[in-house]
């Protein structure tokens, strides 16, 4: 579906010939299909520009960053956003980060520990937007979801800037509720199919303290970095427990002392996804890891702000993993593995070996709530892959699910992945029908898994969020020309 | 050998865009993030590692649309390697050899480019890839006596290559390196008007028969010469010799160094001292294909095991930057005497490029300048007086880009200090 010409030249008068393409080899880069255009805006005032022509020609949109996520219809214009990749304004002071989209966590996190701060990273890694909402393995301390974003600026689906909280009244950053217009339901609602229409543009990131170095001595040559020295103060460990009960206990007791930098309940199969360098050498050390670990386990950064603080952190982990007949992985005590460890699980710079490396592809079920609920259901979701594992249709990882605390542990988050090649069809349709059915398995026990997609039967249960949300979007884009939503993808 | 065998590595792209950037554990901040320099100038994901696998993926089973934008996203790439380093940190697939049969599939289907054209015709005519008579190839050694290796006998061949051979401000590079060899004691000998192009830049531009020519003359001659170890000074000549020759099974036992490893092994050997005070502040620029693609071949043939995993049987080892030729450079830098390195932020397997590989520097001037201004902008932020580098095409580009910003930083090759030093 082309542009005619004279459409064409006007979008290509907001942003300069060299930043539209309508030609079909752009195109299968991004996603296969026909897009009736890509375009690339450089600013906030182009984004507006934009949009107000989608809307004048009855264009649909839909905005990407780093963009490894995300469907793309056909006949729509790609809002490409990676020239707005602008770090505005770092606040050491009242501790917050303006950026633009296509700024990469990476880069804000390697300003920010030069500050003694550090952000939320989401799990996707640090290879994605800055601005992306969501959890990580840092949630322990940094938070995650909508409670990171502060002010907005958002180009609304019909072209106009909305600025919210502090920033659309006195034009500061440091809040997103007030003093000004408050709209965090709407700017960072998850709730299928709530992602939220428009382009944002900048946000303002919460900012958290950072015990670590200003940068990690990272020595060796690609894929096997390593560290020099293990910083001052830091200490990584992995531990196993006998029962699922135990880890909780110990992962419950760790928040109410706050003493974890990061507490990421990797299962075995993701300690060796992070510390090997190829899939022969992780199929290995999972093998190896597997008969050493006693049962559920997770990976711990302790982090101190003086040594009087590390030791006693530190002291406090051992006892709790004492009481609780916690074992500590013997693999991960030896310095070269803690140290590529404290880095990359707090650089998040692993996460595509976590994920696409095995196969190529996987699917993924995210529970959020209480860690000792959420892994009730996801026992039941692992044990419902262990046919697929013995078909050979996904990755061996024993079954097992993931996750991490929130906040010291007041909140959580539950994973669990199928990794498989996406070519065997086979494959493909078997972890489709499993994460379908242990979808609804957690909506019918009432948990709240983020793949949950069939409004008409979720919807009513939650007080008919469906109907005022489809509202919502009517009144926000009255011409349907933002209907996948993604702008903070 | 084609496109079709890097179909499954094609495939396993997930559009996750680390091959835009430098590995994450080195992103040092906002600046100096970007790795490939053709998605840091014109932006589409299309001109990205990732972007180019995706399109040559989808050509591949839905038909080849040679537009004159898919041209342009073919041509302008350095074929730097960069990508690939970033993807290989996390993920097992090919990147940047689908990339070149994506390109050399480009100008089998007879879609060239007009500029590299017209230099492919040079090399066959006078098996040079820059401009300059047959017979003024050895120009640069009149008066020098050095000894003819096709038809004396030597242990050492020193191939020159095409740029310092014809470009008279390069003659410096051969000099020097002539200069320390006698100092060395080395029997060596050049092949002066006789020596050929390597085919190396014809390769990367896409012209892989004309390569294959250049490869199988070049060996039929060193045959002759009866040398068993050839030593360069230029980084494209070496990735050819040894890596793309061994690729082609065409390279046989022969031993092929650098200049900067060669001076390295003989300064530790004891017969290069380099005792003169040589007072300066430099930085180091990796040559693409010195560092990261002069990492040796590796022969592998097998088959994916059927399976949830990309893994194949017998097991197969990726070439990730990981053994390029990072140490010597600097090994003999820091052995001069009152040489003060300083790294930039983009170094060894991560390294920007120049901007002169891939035939950018002839279809594409400005984007080839563009790129070496990114890098001395890196150089300059170190506060070092000059950047030294190991390649005749990235001194030449880095000294055009200086011309044209105005800026006062020199630029030296290793052999250049170290003639200085002894």
């Amino acid at each position: 579906m082309a542009l005619s010409k004279e459409v064409y030249r006007e979008f290509e008068d907001v942003v300069g010939p060299e930043n539209i393409s309508d030609d079909p080899a752009i195109m299968p880069a991004y996603y296969a299909t026909d897009f009736a255009a890509v375009i690339l805006p450089g600013n906030t005032q182009e984004v507006q520009a934009v949009v107000k022509l989608c809307n004048k020609h009855k264009l649909k949109f839909r905005p990407i960053c780093t963009g490894w996520t995300g469907m793309f219809p056909k006949g729509i214009v790609l809002l490409d956003l990676r020239r707005m990749n602008r770090i505005i304004e770092i606040n050491e002071k009242n501790m917050y980060a303006v950026v633009e989209p296509y700024v990469i966590s990476a880069e804000l996190q390697a300003e920010l520990f030069k500050r003694g701060l550090n952000f939320c990273i989401k799990g996707a890694g640090s290879n994605c937007s800055a601005l992306l909402r969501g959890h990580g393995h840092m949630d322990q301390t940094t938070s995650g979801d909508d409670r990171n974003h502060l002010a907005i600026e958002w180009v609304t689906p019909e072209g106009e800037i909305v600025r919210s909280g502090s920033l659309g009244s006195i034009g500061e950053w440091f809040s997103g509720d007030g003093p000004g217009p408050s709209i965090r339901a709407i700017l960072t609602s998850a709730v299928p199919p709530g992602v939220t229409p428009g382009v944002f543009t900048k946000a303002a990131v919460k900012l958290y303290p950072w015990p670590g170095p200003s940068s990690f001595p990272v020595v060796g040559k690609s894929p096997k970095y390593t560290l020099s020295e293990i910083p001052p103060n830091m200490m990584a460990r992995y531990y196993s427990f006998p029962s699922v009960e135990k880890m909780w206990k110990a992962e419950i007791t760790i928040g109410e002392n706050e003493i974890a930098y990061e507490l990421m309940g990797f299962n075995a199969a993701m300690v060796a996804c992070n510390i090997t360098t190829c899939n022969e050498e992780e199929e290995e050390v999972f093998k190896k890891i597997s008969k050493e670990v006693q049962g559920p386990g997770f990976f711990i950064i302790i982090g101190g702000y003086s040594a009087e603080d590390f030791a006693y952190k530190k002291k406090v982990l051992e006892k709790i993993i004492s009481d609780n007949d916690g074992k500590s992985l013997k693999m991960v005590e030896d310095p070269e593995i803690e140290g590529i460890l404290l880095c990359q699980c707090t650089r998040i710079s692993a996460s595509i070996r976590e994920t696409f490396r095995a196969g190529g592809a996987f699917n993924s079920i995210p529970i959020m709530g209480q860690r000792d609920l959420c892994i009730k259901w996801a026992i039941g979701a692992g044990k419902a892959k262990e046919p697929l594992i013995k078909k050979g249709l996904i990755v061996d990882d024993g079954g097992a699910f993931f996750g991490w605390g929130v906040e010291q542990g007041h909140l959580g988050k539950t994973e669990i992945f199928c990794k498989y090649d996406p070519s065997n069809a086979e494959a493909k349709k078997a972890v489709e029908q499993w994460q379908k059915e242990q979808t609804m398995r957690a909506f019918k026990e009432h948990y709240f898994a983020s793949t949950m997609g069939n409004l008409e039967e979720v919807g009513p249960a939650l007080c008919n969020f469906h109907l005022w949300w489809r509202k919502i979007t009517k009144s926000l884009d009255p011409n349907g020309v933002s209907p996948e939503g993604g702008a903070l993808v | 050998m084609g496109l079709e065998q890097y179909q499954g590595d094609m495939a396993m792209c997930c559009r996750c865009s680390a091959c835009k950037f430098i590995p994450m554990q080195k992103v040092q901040g906002a600046k100096y993030s970007y790795v490939c320099p053709s998605i840091a100038r014109y932006n589409f994901h299309a001109y990205s590692g990732g972007g180019r696998l995706n399109i040559a993926n989808w050509m591949l089973k839905n038909g080849f649309n040679y537009t004159e934008k898919l041209l342009d996203i073919v041509k302008n790439c350095q074929m730097c390697g960069a990508c690939g380093v970033s993807c290989n940190y996390a993920m097992d697939m090919e990147v940047l050899e689908p990339i070149q049969e994506f390109r050399i599939k480009t100008v089998e289907d007879g879609h060239t480019v007009p500029a590299l054209d017209k230099v492919i015709e040079n090399l066959r005519k006078n098996d040079a890839m820059v401009a300059g008579g047959r017979t003024q190839r050895g120009s640069w050694a009149k008066g020098l006596k050095l000894k003819d290796a096709t038809t004396d006998r030597v242990d050492v061949y020193y191939h020159v290559g095409c740029l310092t051979s014809f470009d008279k401000n390069m003659w410096k590079l051969a000099q020097s390196t002539a200069r320390i060899l006698e100092k060395a004691g080395v029997n060596f000998g050049i092949a002066g008007a006789t020596e050929i192009c390597c085919g190396g830049r014809a390769y990367q531009m896409g012209y892989r028969e004309d390569f294959l020519n250049q490869a199988k003359k070049n060996m039929e001659l060193i045959k002759k010469s009866g040398a068993k170890t050839l030593v360069t000074g230029c980084a494209d000549c070496y990735q050819a010799f040894k890596v793309l020759y061994d690729k082609y099974n065409l390279k046989g036992d022969l031993e092929v160094l650098h200049t900067t490893e060669y001076f390295d092994r003989l300064i530790k050997e004891g017969r290069l001292k380099p005792s003169r005070k040589v007072d300066l502040s430099i930085t180091y620029h990796d040559p693409c294909r010195l560092g990261r693609l002069g990492e040796p071949w590796i022969h592998w043939s097998g088959k994916k095991i059927p399976g949830d995993r990309f893994v194949f049987d017998p097991p197969k080892i990726y070439r990730r930057g990981t053994n390029g030729v990072y140490e010597p450079p600097r090994e003999v830098l820091n052995s001069i005497p009152g040489v003060k390195l300083t790294e930039m932020v983009r170094i060894k397997e991560y390294a920007w490029c120049c901007g002169a590989g891939g035939g950018v520097s002839e279809s594409n001037p400005d984007f080839a300048l563009w790129t070496a201004r990114e890098r001395i902008d890196e150089a300059v932020s170190t506060g070092a007086q000059a950047m030294v580098t190991a390649c005749p095409w990235c001194e030449k580009t880095f000294n055009e880009a200086i011309k044209s910003s105005g800026n006062n930083l020199k630029v030296y090759d290793v052999v250049e200090l170290l003639e200085q030093a002894i």
